[in-house]
């Protein structure tokens, strides 16, 4: 987005890549020269690295991945342990207060990352696989195919995605598995239109074309030919799903959908105390509230910084 | 033009009746006994089963779904398994108090994130761009619960500025109901300032690298009549269609910030339906949004038509 951040590539820099390749231990050397798409991948990948919203992004999700990951084990007190005194306020031994019925907030803050973590990037993944395939067919095939999975794919965005995933986690119940699998079947017709029009803009230029009459079956042209041109989209929408996929596992786990009560879930633990903020308990509140917020928000710096870039390319 | 509105008007029933099948067909997977499960678990079999007749969800699924797409077409959406009143009796209120609800948010969102974004274009990569990209960034991916719980707690609660429960009490006056909604609609603005201000400031940063803007300038056009004449209107089209497909967002997902407001509007009223397995008026109440949707979405296309004659509508989408 902003070409400052973007400091300017001299060729020697490009000249020493495939250097660089060889000395990567345990990276097999090749002889010939790796091709354009993966050096301007790589060069991508350096300039992501470079920016600084992404650095920050990546720091505030690992915080975040070492408290799913290492859970109780870090956590100062156990996460579902009742016996301090009920709502207390932030103090030295309960530095973000504790509940209702007397658990620590940030242990459960920190081990409620586990639930949203586990959920989140593997919708997103599964949505974007599935939606890859869709928009592919789509928009390689075109015709009666393609119309009437338009208008599926049209009805689809008219639904508010938190209340069909409700609807279908009443459904099915409400576990992890249920959850993934909504999300990423709602988010596979968003997915399925960006993969679309960006296929559609492939589809008649000419290595199609001769790939067609040298004979190739469709589905080689589709996953071979075309899918390497336009993985820059989905690369971009895989980040973005991933930051969406949170913010809709946290609003479903708010509305009742998520793990059952005595899970520290973020969502649940805010749809647990938000009636007692009245009575002037915040902190149980706005802890699970404020993680929700930075995670959601160190994704998205991600997202925006692998966007910024691709786009530029 | 008509052959245009025709078209899409078309396109909306069959997206309609779509949605209305989608809705059918998760509704009716639903486990358990719909008489069962609003009698409650005491009453007695035969009245149960009465009942379950009486409504017709004892019969054929494919019966059922006939029955229920006749409706729709006829905008007729039954009578509400739980209260026995007629939905349309329901959601039309439930609308309309959402709809209040996301009014008074565009009115505090669309005027300063759209100044918000052509600032930000006019100041590209200087300090107030970084500032206001980042908080739209950020504005518009934290879940609406979140920063509603959060106005709730400091504004409702520690300030006192406004209402912890946004339900006015009937009689209020439109001013005086001012107090009791300010606060959701600020969460609900708050959200959609990144998208619009985002949208507003691309948009712009076309439009100012445009050659006719650069023609114009040459021609010695002030920079206001510049900004007003060609930027403004070129620069405006993706951010009309962003609005509009908000509307739709606007209405339906506000299901969280009605929540934390313990707030009577349409997403309460689906998430109150969902529970009791309610299906005609969750049936209603998502067509309804589905209406608003595609109606908002038409209208920015014709608003876009009219700001931009170049746009040809036959392939606007």
């Amino acid at each position: 987005m902003s070409d400052l951040e973007k400091p300017p590539v001299g060729p020697e820099e490009i000249i020493s890549t495939p250097g660089m390749d060889v000395l990567v231990p345990g990276h097999a050397p090749t002889n010939a020269p790796p091709s354009e798409r993966k050096q301007a991948r790589r060069e991508n990948w350096r300039l992501i690295r470079r920016r600084p919203a992404f650095i920050f992004g990546v720091f505030i999700l690992s915080v975040w991945v070492i408290c799913a990951l290492l859970g109780e084990r870090i956590t100062p007190h156990d996460p579902l342990d009742f016996r301090a005194g009920s709502h207390l306020s932030p103090r030295w031994e309960f530095p973000f207060g504790t509940d209702a019925t007397g658990r620590d907030v940030l242990s459960r803050v920190m081990a409620g990352a586990r639930d949203v973590l586990r959920i989140a990037p593997l919708a997103a993944f599964l949505g974007v696989l599935f939606g890859v395939m869709l928009g592919m067919l789509m928009g390689y095939l075109r015709g009666w195919f393609d119309t009437v999975a338009s208008r599926i794919v049209e009805a689809f965005l008219a639904l508010p995605v938190v209340l069909i995933a409700l609807l279908a986690v009443t459904t099915l119940g409400s576990s992890s598995w249920v959850v993934t699998g909504v999300v990423a079947v709602l988010f596979t017709p968003i997915v399925a239109r960006t993969v679309r029009s960006a296929v559609l803009a492939e589809r008649d230029l000419d290595y199609v074309t001769s790939a067609r009459l040298r004979g190739e079956s469709n589905l080689f042209i589709m996953f071979r030919e075309v899918l390497p041109n336009v993985m820059g989209p989905i690369v971009v929408e895989l980040t973005v799903r991933v930051g969406y996929a949170v913010f809709t596992v946290a609003t479903l786990s708010f509305i009742g959908a998520g793990p059952p009560p005595p899970s520290p879930d973020w969502g649940a633990q805010v749809s647990e105390n938000y009636n007692s903020i009245i009575s002037g308990f915040w902190w149980t509140t706005f802890f699970p509230a404020a993680a929700i917020a930075t995670l959601v928000i160190a994704v998205n710096l991600i997202a925006d910084s692998v966007q910024s870039v691709m786009e530029a390319s | 033009m008509r052959r245009f509105i025709l078209q899409r008007v078309a396109s909306i029933v069959v997206t309609l009746w779509m949605l209305a099948t989608i809705v059918f067909m998760l509704v009716s997977v639903l486990p358990g006994d719909v008489g069962r499960k609003v009698l409650g678990p005491t009453a007695p079999k035969e009245d149960v089963a009465a009942f379950n007749a009486q409504l017709g969800t004892d019969q054929p699924l494919f019966e059922q779904y006939v029955k229920s797409m006749k409706r729709v077409f006829t905008l007729d959406f039954g009578t509400s398994y739980q209260t026995r009143s007629s939905v349309s009796d329901i959601i039309f209120p439930a609308l309309g108090r959402s709809g209040k609800l996301a009014v008074l948010a565009f009115i505090f969102t669309i005027p300063i994130s759209i100044a918000a974004g052509i600032y930000a274009a006019r100041r590209k990569d200087k300090l107030a761009d970084r500032v206001i990209v980042n908080a739209g960034l950020a504005s518009s991916s934290i879940p609406e619960f979140v920063t509603a719980a959060v106005l709730l707690a400091v504004f409702a609660v520690e300030l006192g500025w406004g209402k912890a429960f946004a339900n006015p009490p009937d009689g209020t006056s439109l001013f005086g109901q001012l107090e009791y909604l300010w606060l959701p609609a600020m969460a609900m603005a708050i959200a959609y300032f990144g998208y619009i201000a985002r949208m507003t400031r691309a948009g712009v940063i076309t439009a100012l690298n445009a050659d006719y803007t650069r023609t114009a300038t040459m021609k010695g056009m002030s920079s206001s009549q510049v900004m007003r004449r060609h930027i403004l209107r070129n620069a405006l089209a993706p951010t009309i269609t962003v609005i509009s497909v908000q509307i739709g967002y606007l209405i339906g997902a506000v299901i969280g910030v009605e929540r934390v407001f313990n707030y009577s509007g349409l997403g309460s009223t689906m998430l109150g339906a969902v529970g009791a397995h309610d299906v005609p008026v969750l049936q209603g109440a998502v067509l309804l949004v589905g209406i608003v949707y595609m109606l908002s979405t038409l209208l920015a296309d014709l608003l876009i038509a009219f700001l931009n004659p170049r746009v040809r509508l036959e392939t606007a989408r």
